[in-house]
C-alpha cells in the first residue's frame, strides 16, 4: 500500500518537471523567434541606404516616398519606441518599400541596371524571410498559448505566472490602409 | 514540342515505320529459335527414352547443348530488341516531349545523391536503377531516372535465420534547381502518422530520430498530407511558403502517388513511389502500340512539369 503511494508521487512528481520544462522550452522558442523576426528586421534596415541610392538618380517622380522610407527607417531604429509603435512602423515601412518596387514598373532604365535587380532580389529575399520568421514566431506562440492553457499544463503554468502572448499580425491602420490604398496602374 | 503538331502525327511518321520493324524482327527471331527448340526438345526426350543406361547423356549432349544455346539466344535478342527500342524509340519520344531533354537507358542518378537527400533513412545495401534523363526547362536544370534501393535484413538465428534484401522505395528520383538559396536541410515526407493515429500520431511525430526539429506549418489541409522535418524553423518556413505549400499537395494529387521531398543545397530532391516500371518493351505486345507510347510521353510530360508545377522558373530571389 504504502509503495503504490510512493510510486504515485514519484510518477506525479516527474509528470509536473517534465511538464516544467516542456513549457520552459516553448517560451524560450517563442522567445528565439522573436529575436529572428529582429534579424531579419536589421537585415531590411541594412539594405534600405543602398535601395535608396541606387533608385534616387532615376526615380525622379517619387521623392516622397524616398524621403518617407529614409524617415521610416531612421525612426524603426531609434531607441525610444514602444513595441507596439515599432510593430506599426515596421509594417508601414514594409508597404512602403513594396510601394517603390511597384513604382520600379515606370523606369525602364532601372528595370535593366542589374545593380538594381540584385538589390530587388536581395530584398525579395529578405521580406521573404521576414515573412518566414513571422509565421515561425506565430507558430511557436500558438504551441506556447496551446500548452499553457490546456490541462494539465496549464495549472502548472498558471503557478510559473506564464501569461499568453499574442500573435504578430497587422494592426488595424495598417491594414484598413491597404484596403482602402487605388489600385496602381502600371500602364 | 517538336514539328510535330500533336504526338499522333510524330507517331505515325517517325515511329510507328521502326516500331513495326522491330516487331518484324522479332516475330522472326521468335519463330527461328522456337523452330530450333521445337526441333531439340523432342529429340533431347527421344534419346533419352529410347537409349537407356549411362551412353544416353553424352548422346544427348549435343541436343542440349543447341536447346540451351537457343534459349540463350532468345534471352539475348529479347535484350538486343529492348535495348534498341530505348535508344532509338525512347530517346526521340523523350526529345518530342522536350527538345533538350538527353537520354540513357542504363543511366541512373548516383546513389550519393539518393542518399544525400535522406529521404529515406534505411541503409542502402543495394541500389539500381535505369532511364535517367535530363534536361532544362527554363532556368532550372532538372534530372530525373528510375531507382530502386533495398536494404539488407538479418533475421532470426541458425537454420532460421533469412538474410534478404528489401526494397524500401521503387520508384521515380528528380533532382532539380530550386528558385532559392538556403543552408539547411528540410525535408517534406508523406504524413503515415496522422493518417493512421490522427492526433495522437502528431504526437508521435515529434519524436523521430535523426531528422531534426518536427517544422508545423499554418496549413491545416498540407499538415494532414504531409509531415515537414528541418533544422531551422525560419528556413523550412522561408522555402515552405503557403504557395509552395498548395503547389506540393497539386503535385501530390496529380500523381496520385507517396510524394517526398527534400530541400538540400539549393536543389529539391522529389522521390515517387511507384511500382510500375516505364519505358520497357513488353516481352508478349507489339511494339507498335500508339496508346502504350502516349503513355510514356504523358510520364516525360508529367516528371519535367515539376518545374512549372513547383513555380521553379520564378527568380526573384538572389538565385540566379
Amino acid at each position: 500500500m504504502v509503495w503504490a503511494v510512493i510510486a504515485a508521487a514519484v510518477i506525479l512528481l516527474l509528470t509536473v518537471l517534465l511538464i516544467f520544462n516542456s513549457l520552459i522550452r516553448r517560451k524560450n522558442d517563442v522567445e528565439n523567434a522573436f529575436a529572428s523576426i529582429d534579424v531579419m528586421l536589421r537585415k531590411r534596415y541594412d539594405l534600405i541606404p543602398g535601395i535608396v541610392d541606387a533608385v534616387k538618380a532615376y526615380m525622379k517622380y517619387e521623392r516622397e516616398l524616398l524621403t518617407e522610407i529614409t524617415g521610416l527607417r531612421t525612426r524603426a531604429l531609434s531607441h525610444g519606441l514602444s513595441a507596439e509603435d515599432r510593430v506599426v512602423v515596421e509594417n508601414r515601412l514594409g508597404g512602403r518599400l513594396s510601394d517603390l518596387l511597384v513604382a520600379v514598373e515606370n523606369y525602364p532604365e532601372l528595370k535593366a541596371s542589374a545593380n538594381f535587380l540584385q538589390l530587388q532580389g536581395t530584398l525579395n529575399e529578405v521580406e521573404e524571410q521576414l515573412a518566414a520568421s513571422r509565421r515561425a514566431f506565430n507558430a511557436a506562440v500558438t504551441l506556447y498559448n496551446n500548452s499553457i492553457e490546456v490541462f494539465p499544463s496549464g495549472i502548472i503554468a498558471s503557478m510559473m505566472n506564464y501569461k499568453r502572448r499574442t500573435f504578430f499580425e497587422l494592426p488595424e491602420e495598417t491594414r484598413k490602409e491597404i484596403s482602402t490604398k487605388p489600385p496602381v496602374n502600371l500602364g | 514540342m517538336g514539328s510535330y503538331g500533336n504526338f499522333r502525327e510524330f507517331y505515325e511518321k517517325e515511329l510507328r515505320p521502326d516500331l513495326e520493324m522491330i516487331d518484324r524482327e522479332r516475330k522472326a527471331v521468335r519463330k527461328r529459335l522456337l523452330t530450333i527448340l521445337a526441333i531439340a526438345v523432342p529429340a533431347v526426350v527421344l534419346e533419352i527414352v529410347l537409349i537407356p543406361g549411362e551412353s544416353s547423356f553424352p548422346r544427348a549432349l549435343p541436343v542440349i547443348l543447341t536447346s540451351l544455346t537457343a534459349i540463350i539466344l532468345l534471352g539475348v535478342f529479347g535484350r538486343s530488341f529492348r535495348s534498341e527500342y530505348k535508344t532509338s524509340i525512347i530517346s526521340r519520344v523523350a526529345a518530342f516531349a522536350d527538345e533538350g531533354l538527353t537520354y540513357t537507358p542504363d543511366g541512373v542518378i548516383p546513389k550519393e545523391e539518393f542518399v544525400r537527400s535522406r529521404i529515406f533513412l534505411q541503409s542502402c545495401d543495394e541500389y539500381s536503377g535505369e532511364d535517367h534523363f535530363r534536361g532544362k526547362r527554363g532556368k532550372t536544370e532538372i534530372e530525373f531516372s528510375e531507382v530502386t534501393a533495398k536494404y539488407f535484413s538479418s533475421s532470426g538465428s541458425g537454420s532460421k535465420q533469412r538474410n534478404e534484401y528489401v526494397t524500401y522505395f521503387k520508384g521515380l528520383f528528380i533532382i532539380a534547381d530550386f528558385n532559392k538559396n538556403f543552408k539547411t536541410h528540410t525535408v517534406v515526407l508523406p504524413d503515415m502518422a496522422e493518417k493512421l493515429f490522427g492526433k495522437f500520431g502528431q504526437a508521435l511525430q515529434s519524436v523521430s530520430a535523426g531528422r531534426g526539429e518536427l517544422i508545423r506549418l499554418e496549413d491545416p489541409r498540407f499538415e494532414k498530407e504531409f509531415c515537414v522535418y528541418g533544422k531551422d524553423q525560419v528556413e523550412a518556413r522561408y522555402i515552405l511558403t503557403p504557395s509552395l505549400m498548395e503547389r506540393i499537395m497539386a503535385f501530390k494529387n496529380k500523381w496520385n502517388k507517396d510524394v517526398h521531398l527534400s530541400f538540400l543545397d539549393s536543389r529539391v530532391y522529389i522521390a515517387i513511389s511507384m511500382y510500375k516500371d516505364l519505358f520497357e518493351l513488353r516481352p508478349f505486345k507489339p511494339a507498335a502500340d500508339y496508346a502504350f507510347l502516349e503513355e510514356s510521353l504523358r510520364f516525360l510530360t508529367l516528371l519535367t512539369g515539376v518545374v512549372d508545377d513547383l513555380n521553379l522558373n520564378t527568380r526573384i530571389w538572389t538565385k540566379e
